[in-house]
């Protein structure tokens, strides 16, 4: 049975097995990658992009920065690049038309058939997909990081990550996620994006979009899941431990908030580009493709500073839900009242002057400060598992420094190739 | 009178004795479902220079509106100053000692 994926088209995995691929990267040119790329390789290869079997080649680029859709008219929001420097491209001796292979680490990652090398103006990407060229957003300053040189053509792994511990099990693709889905027997799924360790108000995000999820559909069995699915990037300072919020996703399962019946968790690997409303079109499309049917998004989803309305992102979605494959739920905050003794929400609670809101931000300067949070804001189990975290994973704390960063063990490596 | 942004000063029971071994538990506000703190005020001028003195700290402009995420011993510092002070009028003492 085909997959479908994001645009209607199929998800197909471009992975060579081991026997092939020794032999077909055999005599190629190597060339090494950066982190971004080969989680973006990785990415390709198993699907996460469908319809993308590669990187961007100059009139994607430019039907996306135009128009939010690639050149075949299927919405994307998001540049998928690859670039080199000028020198780069001579020094290697490469030209359209050349397959050469990408390496990561110093073993073998993908072959990469390079169709075009251009060149397209970086501040037309931001504007378009930032709204702003200010080289302050995180975004744009990604993009100006870009070489001058752009390759598109389409990629094929030649080699699977080794995902390493405590994260092997929440690496799920989209063919081997749909298949747990059907195994689940799960009609409706829907994507709860984190970058963070949960506190209740995000329990409650997730509770509330599995209650908007479940709509019509008979209640009997349970039938209808919550896909926690944590972006797994890179890191600044300050931020949460990966290994903490991957694993007090799970522990919110594990200690009964959840159940197997309801709530899974996974990673996808992506830089944050903090794109707002692009960012979240792109995190419909990838949803998409991993078989969810519907996608939770709160109040300034994927953005950063001051540089969206809060709502801006819901509103482009509406305006090309048609077009998109996954149903869009939108939250309220959650937050305390006192005088409700629970965390409620916004649009039910009316004790406006008592409420008492709280945010990530919020919560991590408590943890910061040494204090326990009450449980109602912050499962015990999450906040002990996150001080063990800190112990075992983020060298005595649970926020990145500049030892983890130096020290951590990675998310994926690449093998050796082997036949 | 200009807007005044809090640093919430969490308080744990080792901070919970101090301030009763100096007579000031009353201080201690209940916040988030009873979660005891001092808050502290800065003004603008005095948030965007904790800001820029410490760079990992957050000014939290969505939810609470209050500075957040400065480091521990930094927190214990202004803290140490409250407790010394019997006030929480401390930041620009806390300023002026850098």
């Amino acid at each position: 049975m085909a997959e479908i994926g994001h645009g209607g088209k199929e998800i197909v995995e471009r992975i060579l097995e081991p026997k092939e691929a020794v032999e077909r990267i055999k005599g190629l040119k190597s060339i090494p990658v950066r982190d971004q790329i080969a989680k973006e390789v990785i990415n390709i290869g198993y699907g996460f992009f469908t319809p993308l079997q590669g990187f961007m080649g100059k009139d994607d680029l430019d039907s996306v920065v135009k128009t939010m859709k690639l050149k075949d008219g299927t919405i994307w929001s998001i540049p998928i690049l690859f670039d080199l420097s000028e020198a780069e491209v001579s020094d290697y001796g490469i030209k359209a038309g050349d397959t050469v292979l990408l390496t990561y680490e110093d073993n073998p990652l993908a072959i990469f058939e390079i169709e075009e090398i251009y060149t397209y103006d970086k501040k037309e990407i931001c504007q378009s997909v930032f709204g702003t060229t200010e080289e302050k957003h995180p975004g744009c300053a990604r993009t100006y990081k870009y070489k001058d040189k752009f390759l598109g053509g389409k990629i094929t792994l030649v080699n699977r990550p080794k995902i390493n511990p405590p994260f092997e099990p929440f690496f799920i693709p989209p063919l081997q996620m749909r298949k747990i889905f059907r195994e689940k027997g799960w009609q409706r799924i829907v994507a709860h994006q984190t970058r963070n360790v949960p506190h209740t108000g995000h329990e409650w995000l997730m509770k509330g979009a599995w209650l908007q999820a479940y709509g019509e559909l008979p209640i009997e069995k349970p039938i209808v899941g919550v896909l926690v699915n944590a972006i797994i990037g890179e890191k600044r300072k300050g931020d949460y431990i990966d290994e903490a919020i991957i694993l007090t996703h799970q522990k919110l399962n594990d200690a009964g908030y959840f159940g197997p019946h309801n709530h899974m968790v996974s990673l996808t690997f992506w830089d944050m580009r903090y794109a707002g409303p692009k960012e979240a079109i792109f995190h419909s499309m990838l949803r998409t493709n991993l078989g969810l049917t519907h996608h939770m998004f709160g109040r300034d989803h994927a953005g950063v500073g001051d540089y969206y309305d809060p709502y801006d992102a819901h509103r482009l979605i509406i305006s090309v839900q048609d077009e998109l494959r996954i149903k869009p739920t939108f939250s309220m905050n959650w937050l305390y009242c006192p005088h409700c003794g629970e965390v409620t929400n916004e649009g039910l609670c009316n004790h406006k002057d008592e409420w008492q809101k709280f945010s990530g931000t919020l919560i991590r300067s408590i943890v910061m400060d040494g204090v326990k949070p009450p449980r109602l804001i912050f499962r015990p189990e999450v906040f002990d598992l996150v001080m063990e975290c800190a112990e075992k994973y983020g060298f005595g704390s649970p926020f990145v420094t500049d030892e983890y960063l130096e020290k951590r063990t990675p998310v994926f490596t690449i093998p050796p190739l082997k036949a | 009178m200009g807007e005044k942004y809090p640093i919430n000063l969490w308080v744990n029971e080792e901070r919970y004795e101090k301030l009763k071994n100096a007579g000031l538990a009353d201080m201690c506000k209940e916040k988030l479902a009873g979660l005891k703190v001092i808050q502290v005020f800065a003004d603008d001028a005095q948030k965007d220079q904790i800001l820029k003195l410490y760079p990992m700290a957050k000014f939290d402009s969505s939810t609470t509106k209050s500075i957040e995420l400065l480091p521990r011993e930094v927190k214990d510092r202004i803290f140490d100053l409250v407790v010394e002070k019997k006030s929480i009028d401390v930041i620009d003492d806390f300023l002026k000692s850098h």
